[in-house]
C-alpha cells in the first residue's frame, strides 16, 4: 500500500547514497552539496527529512543496550528458535497451574509469577504461599530452619505446624529485614526501600537488617511497613489487604496515583496520571486479572479518561 | 455515510461477531496468555479493516488464522527481542539505567528499528549496526568483518535505503 507522501525511489536511492558518504566522515564542501541537494524540490526535502528522522532515531539508543537487543543471533537461527518456542509454546497449557510440592530437604527453588500472574504453591512442610503478580522468592528449607527469601512481589502465607518432633523457625526474610512467623497467616510486601508486613493471625517477629531496634512483634489485626533500620507506625489490617488473592483490588478513598500504581503491578506497560486528576479519590472494589475492565470501571464511575496508546501499553488517566 | 460504507462496517460487525471468540482462544493457545491473544485479536481485525475488502474473504477462518499467524511471528520477534533487551538492562551499572519511561521509549524504537532490519541479509544487518550503533568507522568495520572497505559501503547504502524506502 502506498501512502501519500510516496517517494520517488530514485530520490530515496540518492538520500541513501549520501547517508552512506556522510557516514563515511565527509568534507565540509560534501555537507554543502548535500544541503543543495536536499533543497532541490519538496520530494527531495521530504526524502532529506525522512533520512533525519532515520538517523535521530537510531542515534538516540544507547548502544549498550541496543546493541545485544538488536545483533541477536542471525534471522534463520532466531527463526528456527522461535518455531521451536512456538511448538514449546503450543504444548504449555496443559501443564499449567500443575504445581510441583516441594519435598526435599535443603531444597533451593526459585519461584516467581509474571506480572497479571498469580498463583498458590505448597512448600515441603504444607505451608501455604499465594504469590501475587511480579514475585519471585527463594526457598532454603534444611533441618534447622525454614526460610523463604523475598525478591521481588507480595506474597500471603499460610504457616503449617510443624509434623516432626524438631521445631523449625518460619522466617521470612527481605532486603529490609527478617520476620518470623509465630504460628500465623500474614502477607508481606516489597517494594524498593520498604517491606510492608500485615498479619491476619497470630504473629509476627521483624528484626531490621541494621538495627539497633528490638525487635517488634506484630499481632493479628496490624499492619506496618519497615525499613532497614526503621520500623514504621502500626496500623490496623483487614482482610482487605489480601483482596487480591480473590482476584480483587479493594480501594477505599485511594488516592487516583496510588490506584494506577496499584493496576499498573498486573499489566505490562504504563499507567500514568494527568497531575490534573491526581487528587482524585476511588472506591470500590476491582478485578485485578481483568484490569482493562477495571479501568472501564474506574472510567464508568468518575469523572476520569483513559487515553490508551501503544496497543494498550501506555495509559494515560485524564480529567473528562 | 454512504451505502458502501455502511455495507462494509455491517461486514466487518458480522466478521468480528462470528470469529472474534474462537480468533482469541486460538491465540490465546498458541501465545499462553491472555493479554496478548487479545491484543493481537484486535489487531488482526485491523489489518482485515485496513485492507477493506471484508466481502471479498471466502473462508474468514483460514483468512483470519493467515494474518494471526503473521502478527504472532511478529510477536515471537518481539519477545526475543524484549528478552535480549532486558538481559542487557540487567547487566548496566545503577548510575546507567534509563528511568521507567525512557526505558518504554527505547524498547519501542528498538522494535521499529528491528522489524525495519528484519528483511536485510544478516551481513548487511550487521554492518549497519557496527556503524550506526556502534559508532565504528567504515575502515574499522572492513578490517572487523574481513571485507573490502567498498563493500561495507555497499552494505551501508543498501541497509540506509531499506530503512527509508521501509515505510513505502
Amino acid at each position: 500500500m502506498r501512502r501519500p507522501e510516496a517517494i520517488d525511489p530514485r530520490i530515496l536511492d540518492e538520500a541513501a547514497e549520501w547517508l552512506m558518504q556522510l557516514g563515511a566522515g565527509a568534507t565540509e564542501e560534501e555537507r554543502r552539496a548535500c544541503e543543495r541537494w536536499s533543497q532541490r524540490s519538496p520530494e527531495h526535502a521530504r526524502a532529506w527529512a525522512r533520512a533525519q528522522l532515520l538517523l535521530n532515531k537510531l542515534g538516540g539508543l544507547p548502544s549498550s543496550l541496543a546493541m545485544p537487543a538488536l545483533n541477536r543471533e542471525p534471522a534463520a537461527g532466531r527463526r528456527a528458535a522461535m518455531a521451536k518456542l512456538a511448538a514449546i509454546l503450543a504444548l504449555a497449557p496443559a501443564s499449567w497451574g500443575i504445581w510441583k510440592v516441594i519435598d526435599a530437604q535443603d531444597w533451593m527453588a526459585d519461584c516467581h509469577t509474571a506480572v497479571g500472574e498469580q498463583r498458590v504453591m505448597h512448600l515441603a512442610d504444607n505451608s501455604e504461599v499465594t504469590l501475587n503478580t511480579a514475585t519471585a522468592f527463594n526457598v532454603h528449607f534444611n533441618s534447622a530452619q525454614r526460610n523463604i527469601n523475598l525478591r521481588s512481589g507480595e506474597i500471603l502465607i499460610q504457616t503449617a505446624r510443624e509434623a516432626t518432633a524438631s521445631y523449625r523457625p518460619f522466617t521470612v526474610s527481605t532486603t529490609q529485614g527478617r520476620m518470623e512467623a509465630l504460628g500465623t497467616r500474614f502477607s508481606v510486601r516489597l517494594e524498593e526501600e520498604t517491606t510492608h508486613l500485615a498479619v491476619l493471625e497470630g504473629a509476627v517477629r521483624i528484626t531490621p537488617n541494621q538495627n539497633m531496634l528490638q525487635p517488634q512483634v506484630l499481632r493479628a489485626g496490624q499492619q506496618v511497613t519497615f525499613t532497614k533500620n526503621t520500623i514504621g507506625e502500626i496500623s490496623e489490617a483487614d482482610n482487605a489487604v489480601v483482596a487480591w488473592t480473590e482476584g480483587m483490588l479493594v480501594a477505599d478513598r485511594m488516592r487516583l496515583t496510588d490506584f494506577a500504581a496499584e493496576l499498573s503491578r498486573y499489566r505490562s506497560g504504563i499507567v500514568r496520571v494527568d497531575p490534573t486528576v491526581a487528587h482524585v479519590r476511588v472506591s470500590g472494589a476491582f478485578p485485578l486479572r481483568d484490569t482493562d475492565k477495571a479501568l472501564a470501571m474506574l472510567v464508568s464511575t468518575y469523572e476520569v479518561d483513559a487515553i490508551t496508546r501503544l496497543r494498550g501499553h501506555w495509559i494515560t488517566l485524564v480529567a473528562r | 455515510m454512504s451505502a458502501t460504507e455502511n455495507a462494509l462496517n455491517y461486514e466487518i460487525s458480522t466478521l468480528y461477531s462470528n470469529h472474534h471468540g474462537w480468533l482469541q482462544g486460538w491465540l490465546c493457545k498458541k501465545l499462553g496468555n491472555a493479554f496478548d491473544a487479545a491484543d493481537l485479536a484486535q489487531d488482526t481485525f485491523i489489518r482485515i479493516l485496513s485492507s477493506r475488502d471484508v466481502a471479498a474473504i471466502k473462508e474468514p477462518r483460514a483468512y483470519l488464522t493467515t494474518v494471526a499467524k503473521g502478527l504472532v511471528i511478529n510477536w515471537y520477534q518481539r519477545q526475543a527481542l524484549e528478552r535480549a533487551y532486558l538481559d542487557a538492562l540487567a547487566l548496566l551499572p545503577e548510575p546507567q539505567a534509563p528511568s521507567a519511561e525512557q526505558r518504554y521509549i527505547i524498547l519501542e524504537t528498538l522494535y521499529e528499528i528491528d522489524a525495519m532490519l528484519d528483511a536485510l541479509p544478516s551481513r548487511v544487518r550487521q554492518v549497519f549496526l557496527l556503524s550506526q550503533i556502534e559508532g565504528l568507522k567504515y575502515e574499522e568495520i572492513a578490517v572487523q568483518i574481513d571485507a573490502a572497505l567498498i563493500t561495507v559501503k555497499r552494505y551501508m547504502k543498501q541497509a540506509f535505503l531499506h530503512c527509508l524506502a521501509f515505510h513505502e
